[in-house]
């Protein structure tokens, strides 16, 4: 197809030989003899391509060279191109192809005819003989190529042993290098590990300055260094329990860093000590974050910390000495506000005022030391806290222990000039009412302190000694008062019944007391109310009504109209009415009322006789009472002489002392006056129902007995007397009592 | 640096403080004194709230401005009986918060006399903030605003109103004592550095001191502006007079 591709002509296609032949009338009956197809092959075998017009171009040339006639033969050939005989494959072919040429040319081209094939084969083997002889050449050349081949093919192989040689030879260095490389890593990592192991367990030069150093001030750096030496030591520990042992490498780094440890809690110390020392100045104190860091380090080394603290101690006890002393005797700026002790004359307020200060102080004390130890604000979120009222538990964590004990060491040294003011202030009254009330004000601040810091502090134990004392001062002053009274004489001229004048002052002194203890400053849910009073009321009230019966039996001794029992009773409701008013008093006025009924008793005997003889009843009642039962009533006491006896009585009855006694009106107490008159008149009227029963019996014959007592008021009927007393018919069972 | 951030930190852990100063509340019995004091520190109302006994103390540190004060406030009993002991705890005490009950007309008429116990037994520089308590009961009400200002006025103390139940103002007489004593400061009337003084420097303001010369207290004026329209008084100084 290429060929046909080339041909400058349009190439016959294969069909279109069969249509140029198309006429030949053998085609088409004889298409599968072999003959056709190798003449329909040669047929359609086509002569423009250029390898034919080639192969025919160098025939000619050969053949050109001989002679003109060539020219003529390609000439020829040319017209032989034109025909379509195959001469160069069949003899035949070609003598038909030519036959018709001129006649020169078919010399040469019989010629040409003839020797052309011996001609081919001569230039055959021409050219085949130049073939093996430029062979031969590169046969030869390739020979030499051998060789040289061979001899770089010994030399390689030369090379290849050298090569072998050498590198076996290098072998033990490699490995050498090898291993020494891998000694390297291994000793890098080994220096990684001891740098690390270093690192950790050692101190830098930079931290141990930190600690040693005294140009290093206590801050974050030293607080950072010495966590770490804590650290180093805590991991140096794990280590060394393991199951090897401790190594001496261990044994090295706990003894290095426990004297570094120990050389910083030195430095803690020294610093605290000197921090501590400059503390006292202030009057109000604050903590800052690296004291309180370095107090919460030093509890580690508890002795360190108790020496560094008696610093604190001393200077704070200086400190609030000299404070209180300060506004004792200076008071405030420009003497605003006015030293305490301006105000030593009203005890009151100078024992109140050195106490307040005091409980201040330890307010303000207790916050800084909170503070101090890290406690502030830790159990309220607030950070707010009630340091009086509220009970504050210690919970006994050791921090909340050094707090109570530094509070109680701070304030010990205000303790002595406390006391001796206080003493002084207390003895020197004379006034029992104001010893009173400061010990009261001693008491509560006494149960404030215990609440604030303990009842073990040296403070709680000086206040309870001191309200001790004004207790004491206070008693004594009170008993002495009531032994004054019992040695005063009652005005033997005085004629009144109503209570003497010391008793007034004695119950207006017990009134005042009693108003001070009703409002005490006291909790009264603390004890049972009236409990802690009751010995002051005996104090105050037994002298005085012994004193009142006492004097009253001496004045009666010298007057003895004087009416000694009213007076008495008069005097002691008067102090039992001084109780009234207060509730806690109830069990002392019942002890008292006890005292008066006894009183009353004897007045009501002594006044139903006194009424007995007033009504002239006296001896009859005596009488029959004394009588002896064989003996007939009308014997001892005569019809005629009983007669006159219940006319008197009958006109007693008119008198006005039926309803009032004037004796008893001298009573204060008018219910008194009235019960002990009418007891009195319910026995009178008993007396004369004994006596009309006595009469009418028939065995202490009296004639006429009825007309006997029917004669005069109240005729004979105990009833009619109930009516005239106005009092209530006792029953028979009440009345035989 | 690394120190400088260190302190920054100690600080807000420590409640360190530029001012100390020393309160105390005074006031008839039942005008809700530890109440108002309960709700101030602890930021709640207290039930069931029983007569204080003597004294009680409590302390809290508020921030005025860039200034970190503490106040240490001494609750007194109002009870009469009590009066002996609370009357010991004046002195000294720096700002005095005087507490009425609006719906109790005794206890506003009372205020005369405790205000004259203070001025006479506290600090001569004493600064006293009246309180109108129990503010919350307005139907109850017996003693109007204006008549209470008016009052203050005449005696030279600040006023407001208060509750301790609602917790309406409750912070206000604190900050507004406060911040009347850091103006005297200021102005040189009171000097921390003396002892009865009822105010002392802390840590924090001495650090300052050391490190400038001159005490600023450029931002109080701020401050005041801006808490102003949060407050209730408007009798805001002592002198104004009352609308």
């Amino acid at each position: 197809m290429s060929v046909q591709a080339r041909s400058p002509v349009p190439p016959p296609s294969s069909l279109s030989v069969p249509s140029r032949n198309a006429g030949t009338p053998a085609s088409a009956s004889q298409t599968r003899n072999p003959i056709t197809i190798r003449l329909r092959k040669i047929l359609g075998t086509n002569f423009t391509d250029e390898a034919t017009t080639e192969a025919l171009q160098t025939l000619s040339e050969l053949y050109g060279t001989q002679s003109t006639v060539s020219v003529s033969d390609s000439k020829a050939q040319t017209n032989g191109t034109d025909s379509d005989d195959n001469w160069s494959d069949e003899d035949v072919d070609v003598g038909l192809a030519v036959q018709d040429d001129s006649a020169c040319l078919n010399e040469t081209a019989s010629r040409a005819r003839k020797n052309l094939r011996r001609d081919l084969e001569n230039k055959l083997a021409q050219g085949s003989q130049q073939f093996l002889q430029a062979f031969s050449e590169v046969d030869q050349k390739l020979d030499e190529l051998q060789n040289h081949v061979a001899a770089m093919r010994v030399a390689c192989d030369e090379a290849e042993t050298q090569l072998r040689l050498s590198s076996e030879a290098s072998q033990s260095l490699l490995d050498r290098a090898e291993s020494l490389r891998s000694e390297r890593e291994e000793v890098e990592t080994r220096k990684s590990i001891v740098m690390l192991f270093l690192n950790r367990f050692t101190l830098s030069d930079e931290e141990a300055e930190a600690i040693t150093s005294r140009d290093v001030p206590i801050g974050p750096r030293f607080f950072e260094a010495m966590n770490k030496t804590e650290r180093i030591r805590n991991d140096c520990r794990v280590l060394m329990s393991g199951e090897d042992g401790p190594t001496k490498a261990g044994l090295d780094i706990m003894v290095s860093t426990s004297s570094y440890l120990e050389q910083g809690y030195e430095k803690i110390y020294r610093w605290c000590s000197f921090q501590f020392r400059q503390m006292g100045r202030d009057a109000q104190l604050e903590v800052d974050s690296t004291m309180q860091q370095a107090i919460s380090r030093l509890s580690q080394r508890p002795e360190l910390l108790s020496e560094a603290l008696t610093f604190l101690t001393q200077t704070r006890q200086t400190g609030l000495l000299s404070a209180f002393l300060d506004a004792l005797t200076r008071g405030g700026p420009s003497g605003l506000p006015r030293p305490i002790e301006l105000h030593a004359h009203d005890p009151i307020r100078y024992v109140g005022d050195m106490l307040a200060w005091v409980h201040q102080a330890i307010a303000a004390e207790c916050e800084f030391l909170e503070s101090l130890f890290g406690l502030g604000g830790q159990n309220d979120d607030s950070k707010a806290r009630r340091m009086v009222g509220a009970v504050r538990t210690f919970k006994g964590s050791e921090e909340e222990g050094w707090v109570k004990e530094l509070l109680n060491s701070a304030v010990t040294k205000l303790c002595v000039p406390l006391k001796v003011r206080v003493q002084q202030t207390v003895r020197s009254q004379e006034s029992s009412i104001v010893s009173y009330k400061v010990a009261n004000l001693l008491q509560y601040y006494m149960l404030t302190m215990r609440r604030t810091i303990g009842e073990d502090a040296l403070l709680s134990t000086t206040l309870s000694e001191i309200t001790d004392v004004s207790y004491k001062v206070f008693f004594d002053a009170i008993e002495a008062h009531g032994r004054a009274l019992l040695r005063i004489p009652l005005d033997s001229d005085d004629p009144s019944l109503t209570p003497p004048l010391p008793i007034l002052e004695h119950a207006q002194l017990l009134r005042e007391i009693m108003q001070v203890y009703d409002s005490s400053l006291l909790d009264d849910t603390t004890a049972e109310p009236g409990q802690t009073f009751n010995r002051i009321l005996d104090v105050m009230l037994d002298p005085a009504m012994e004193m009142c019966a006492a004097a009253a039996e001496e004045k009666a001794r010298y007057r003895p109209q004087w009416d000694r029992a009213v007076f008495v009773l008069n005097c002691w409701c008067y102090l039992q009415n001084v109780l009234e008013a207060f509730e806690f008093t109830s069990e002392k006025r019942h002890t008292i009322q006890e005292k008066i009924d006894e009183r009353v008793k004897s007045l009501e005997d002594e006044h139903y006789e006194n009424i007995l003889r007033d009504a002239s009843l006296y001896d009859t009642v005596t009488i029959i009472k004394s009588k002896t039962p064989s003996d007939p009533l009308s014997h001892v006491l005569p019809a005629q002489k009983l007669q006159p006896t219940l006319a008197r009585f009958s006109l007693w009855l008119s008198s006005p002392e039926v309803v009032h006694s004037p004796r008893l009106s001298a009573l204060t107490s008018p219910s008194l006056h009235s019960t002990i008159h009418r007891v009195s008149l319910a026995r009178v009227t008993k007396a004369y129902a004994q006596l009309c029963e006595e009469v009418r019996k028939p065995e202490n014959r009296y004639e006429a007995a009825s007309t006997l007592l029917g004669m005069e008021r109240p005729f004979g009927q105990a009833g009619v007397l109930w009516a005239i007393f106005g009092l209530e018919e006792e029953s028979e069972e009440s009345a035989a009592d | 640096m690394a120190l400088d951030e260190y302190d920054v930190d100690a600080t807000e852990l420590l409640e360190t403080y530029d001012f100390l100063m020393k309160y105390i509340i005074i006031g008839e019995a039942g005008t809700g004194k530890s109440c108002l004091l309960h709700h101030f520190t602890h930021n709640a109302f207290k039930d069931h709230s029983q007569h204080t006994i003597g004294v009680e103390f409590s302390s809290k540190t508020v921030t005025l401005g860039e200034k970190r004060i503490k106040l240490q406030l001494w609750d007194t009993a109002g009870q009469e009986r009590f009066r002996s002991v609370t009357r010991s705890y004046y002195r000294g005490a720096a700002g005095v918060i005087l507490v009425y009950d609006i719906t109790n007309r005794d206890s506003f008429l009372n205020m005369s006399q405790w205000l004259t116990d203070a001025r006479a037994l506290a600090s001569p520089h004493l600064v006293a903030v009246l309180v109108g308590n129990k503010s919350d009961r307005e139907e109850d009400r017996e003693v109007e605003w204006a008549e209470a200002s008016r009052w203050a006025a005449q005696n030279d103390v600040h006023f407001l109103e208060a509750s301790s139940l609602s917790g309406d103002n409750i912070e206000a007489p604190f900050l507004l004592a406060a911040r009347s004593i850091l103006l005297s400061i200021e102005s040189g009337i009171l000097d921390p550095e003396k002892p009865g003084s009822g105010v002392s420097y802390g840590d924090r303001a001495l650090r300052r001191v050391t490190s400038s010369s001159h005490l600023s207290f450029g931002s109080l004026s701020g401050a005041r502006r801006r808490r102003s329209d949060r407050l209730r008084f408007k009798n805001w100084a002592p002198s104004g007079k009352c609308c």
